[in-house]
């Protein structure tokens, strides 16, 4: 039966009540002893062959007929008014077809930008040139030769502080009474915090290519997002959104950065329909770590209040954002939900500054937070002379504590237990001998939480040609999360089928089934049960096909391993002995993920250990191994999902130790927007990692039972180095990255 | 001013013609339109673009298209045979080595090199050997795993 439902839908802790289509499709969650044949194996990826064989078309791969090629022109400066542009020198170079500054009448709208005449951050696009040769657009650059009059900037957060120069409102979210509470505390600790800049750094930048054709616009995005691209390019171009077609075959990367249409394809879209020539726009290095979007740096005061045996009274999180996501406060969240707690105020700021505004960076904002409030929590075991694993379990919280609601499932406890037996935790302070290399060594841990449930609209079709081999559609791009992969399981696990009978196709709106933005950890847990729908469909209709075929009761028939059988073993026919009789028919179903449950957080959880090797002479900070366990509910494909956890404690290990956006104070311009100078971890700097997955799937969430991973593996990793570097040292440094100035100034 | 010159990639001979300043991998990609090799960074820093010149390996987004004339050039599309899969290419899926794929291609190349170099390396040699390779979504360690899988079985590369 087809619905409209009212439901809450949730995108990185942003909570709206909408209408959204359902057809009930009558399945029940797999239980947690399910026995499943794909799900829950390591699967090796469906795409894989392409991706190492160069046969990938990623967006930068695309070449269309007749196609230009467009080089943007940056601010060099922070702040300043461009007062003359070499126009006329530029569009005189050969090959030169398109020249676009900011005095150009463009044909989409937007409120800012996208070319600035008064840039606002060093690397803000001015101008913009197609050419038939990315040579000749980059020499029509130079040659636009612009003079810029600077105006003042402020670029760093005290200033900007002291000046009040907030980008909306303050953002406050309290329960209780916190002063009353920190003043009653039998145990404080307060703790400032400083987290760097980070960039995203995508090994494929930001990129697109326009083809403006009478009739239809197509572009190739390097997108996340590619139904949010379609509206965004709809709605700037005014276009009807069913003559706008995204193709995302392959993205080199996103982690949050690669969101809707972005710059490249609007202003590839607009020279495209300047010139008639399908353009490609690919940011260069300098360009995507300029321009290509960040993690804001923070400073954050955290004050906890307790009682002597540790159980938290009084939280209160303070944090400045230097020029965050419009509208986005979350750095405090984990303060308000993570412990159990009555007493509880966040507080954040929002500093505008002449930087480039920050987007989102994997798991954004609450990293920043719980990097902060998880060491002020170690300081609270350490004030209180109790085991850090132990505090949290004491504080540890079965509900929602800010929406006051149950959660879907929660198995943190579980997380705690498992990290610690895996890191050898009971032992740590053996660490803390003397070694006989001469460093200092510790252990820390940190807790994560995320959001990651997913929900509604999301849908997916199904379709059984007569080779019985099925294609499932999904409305998703696979940006290297091994989302097809995990399609192809789902499918094939519901209809019976092995593998390598199932296809699936996503990356492409045209067959316009929708899905969501990759992004807040919504994908896994949003397409799967539409998947699994989608399949079900199919294996219904098959089944009672094969009722007529074979005159049996489709009730007592079942799909296994690509054959249909009967449940009392007289039956056993290849599914194409019913498909076959299809011609050139097929048999199609199609799926959607059902509503939320009522009256429920959906919520993923962690926790992380991390050991660390200190040395006193140089400074240098090496971490010697991560724990991680992660409650993610059920894991569809464990092999794509310990890769992902690996990639992202990589990433929170940089956060911790080399990874920060580097500003000239005196310029106002970011002084390592290479991948030389923004130091990424290389191969030589892995630790062993170690990954571990709650063993119990939420069942009550959706009919896979999985939530999401994306952002959980990056949440605890710094916070749990900055507390092995205490343990190690006795020490914390105010700010992170630890550098090795830094750490020589904390040990001093 | 362009010269012509002759570049042999994949064991078939290519001739074009190449501005003095333009790299390899510009050849490659976007004259030869043999895209699996990868820009990530133009300069040197990242290794997406990474071929064999002469058995060197090479990052060929720094690297002259004029002085690759005659080389035996290799790229990831020279690394399987027709449809089958290299021995490296089949084990790097198999122990999650791969998500994005976009560093796959020059991280290939660059382990390709170091088992030419030396069949049996240790996980600290592959960790060495392969570090001017950047990866932002994996943790590398698959890519580790896969290297020494294939040292341990033997098979040629
Ligand atoms: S593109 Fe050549 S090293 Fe990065
Ligand atoms: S797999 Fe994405 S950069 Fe390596």
């Amino acid at each position: 039966m087809t619905r409209l439902v009212k439901t809450v839908t949730e995108m990185e802790g942003r909570f709206e009540e909408k209408w959204v289509l359902v057809e009930d499709d009558g399945l029940v969650s797999w239980e947690a002893e399910a026995a499943l044949r794909h799900v829950g194996h390591p699967t090796p990826r469906l795409t894989g062959p392409q991706r190492v064989s160069g046969a990938a078309r990623y967006t930068v791969d695309v070449a269309l007929p007749g196609m230009l090629h467009a080089a943007v022109l940056r601010s060099p400066v922070a702040h300043g008014r461009v007062t003359a542009l070499q126009v006329a020198a530029a569009e005189a170079i050969a090959g030169v077809r398109a020249v676009l500054t900011p005095a150009s009448e463009l044909g989409f709208q937007q409120r800012s930008g996208p070319l600035h005449d008064e840039p606002l951050y060093a690397g803000a696009p001015l101008a913009v040139v197609a050419a038939d040769t990315l040579a000749a657009a980059r020499e029509a650059c130079r040659a636009l030769a612009p003079s810029i009059e600077p105006l003042p900037f402020t670029v760093d957060i005290e200033t900007a502080w002291q000046e009040q120069r907030f980008d909306g409102d303050l953002h406050e979210e309290a329960r209780g009474d916190v002063e009353a509470a920190l003043a009653a505390a039998a145990v404080r600790v307060e703790l400032v915090v400083s987290t760097p800049g980070q960039l995203q750094t995508p090994i494929e930048p930001h990129a697109a290519v326009a083809w403006w054709k009478p009739d239809e616009l197509v572009c190739f995005i390097a997108t996340q997002g590619m139904f949010d691209a379609r509206a965004e390019l709809a709605k700037r171009f005014d276009l009807p959104p069913e003559r706008v077609r995204v193709i995302t075959e392959y993205v080199g990367g996103g982690f949050g950065g690669k969101q809707n249409a972005g710059f490249e394809a609007l202003i590839a879209a607009e020279l495209s329909r300047r010139t008639g020539r399908p353009v490609r726009l690919v940011l260069d290095r300098h360009g995507e770590q300029l321009d290509g979007g960040c993690r804001p740096a923070t400073r954050q005061t955290v004050r906890l209040g307790a009682t002597a045996d540790g159980m938290l009274t009084a939280i209160d999180a303070e944090a400045l954002v230097e020029f965050g996501m419009s509208g986005w406060r979350a750095v405090t969240t984990p303060a308000l939900t993570l412990y159990r707690c009555a007493d509880v105020r966040g507080i954040e700021a929002n500093l505008r500054l002449e930087l480039r505004r920050g987007n989102a960076f994997r798991a954004p904002a609450v990293m920043e937070g719980i990097t902060a409030l998880e060491q002020a929590i170690d300081e609270l075991a350490i004030e209180t002379g109790l085991d850090p694993l132990e505090l949290r379990r004491r504080n540890f919280a079965d509900r929602d504590q800010s929406a006051d609601l149950p959660y879907t499932s929660n198995s943190l406890l579980w997380c705690y237990d498992r990290a610690a037996e895996l890191a050898g935790w009971p032992d740590r302070d053996r660490w803390r001998e003397p070694q006989a290399d001469g460093l200092l060594r510790g252990m820390g841990c940190a807790a994560q939480i995320w959001w990651g449930g997913g929900g509604p609209p999301s849908h997916a079709s199904c379709r059984l040609g007569g080779d019985g081999v099925a294609q499932v559609v999904v409305g998703v791009q696979d940006i290297g999360t091994g989302t097809l992969t995990a399609a192809r399981m789902v499918a094939a696990e519901e209809l019976g089928l092995p593998l390598d009978r199932v296809t699936v196709r996503g990356g492409d709106t045209a067959p316009a089934i929708y899905g969501p933005v990759a992004g807040g950890s919504q994908t896994t847990p949003s397409v799967m049960p539409a998947v699994r729908g989608a399949a079900a469909a199919v294996r219904r209709k098959l089944l009672a096909l094969a009722g007529d075929v074979f005159e049996a009761e489709p009730d007592d028939l079942v799909v296994d391993d690509g054959r249909i059988r009967s449940r009392d073993g007289g039956l056993d026919e290849p599914y194409t002995a019913v498909t076959a009789k299809l011609g050139q028919a097929s048999i199609d179903g199609s799926g959607n993920r059902g509503p939320n449950p009522d009256g429920y957080r959906a919520n993923t959880f962690g926790c992380q250990i991390a050991r660390v090797a200190v040395d006193p002479g140089t400074g240098s900070v090496r971490v010697e191994g991560i724990w991680a366990a992660h409650d993610i509910g059920r894991v569809i494909n464990p092999l794509g999902a310990s890769s992902q956890v690996e990639g992202g404690i990589l990433q929170g290990m940089a956060y911790a130790l080399s990874e920060q956006r580097v500003i000239d104070r005196t310029t106002g311009v970011p002084v390592n927007a290479t991948m030389d100078d923004y130091k990424v971890p290389t191969m030589m700097d892995t630790p062993p990692i170690v990954v571990a997955f709650a063993p119990l799937p939420d069942t009550l969430l959706n009919t896979v039972g999985a939530k999401g991973l994306g952002e959980p593996p990056i949440i605890p990793t710094a916070a749990a180095i900055a507390n092995a570097f205490r343990h190690a040292t006795g020490r914390r440094a105010a700010a992170l990255p630890l550098t090795r100035a830094r750490v020589l100034e904390a040990i001093a | 001013m362009k010269h012509p010159i002759t570049l042999n990639v994949n064991g078939t001979p290519y001739s074009v013609d190449v501005a003095t300043a333009q790299s390899l991998l510009y050849a490659v990609r976007d004259q030869l339109g043999l895209t699996g090799s990868k820009e990530g960074c133009d300069d040197s820093e990242c290794g997406a673009c990474m071929m064999l010149v002469d058995g060197r390996p090479t990052n060929s987004c720094s690297y002259l298209a004029v002085q690759a004339d005659g080389a035996e050039i290799t790229t990831v599309e020279g690394l399987g045979e027709g449809d089958e899969l290299s021995p490296l290419q089949q084990v790097f899926l198999e122990e999650g080595g791969v998500q994005c794929g976009f560093c796959t291609p020059g991280m290939l190349i660059a382990a390709t090199a170091l088992l030419q170099a030396n069949p049996s390396p240790t996980a600290e040699e592959i960790r060495i050997g392969v570090s001017g390779n950047l990866c932002r979504c994996t943790g590398y360690d698959g890519i580790v795993r896969a290297v020494l899988r294939v040292s341990r079985e033997g098979a040629s590369v």
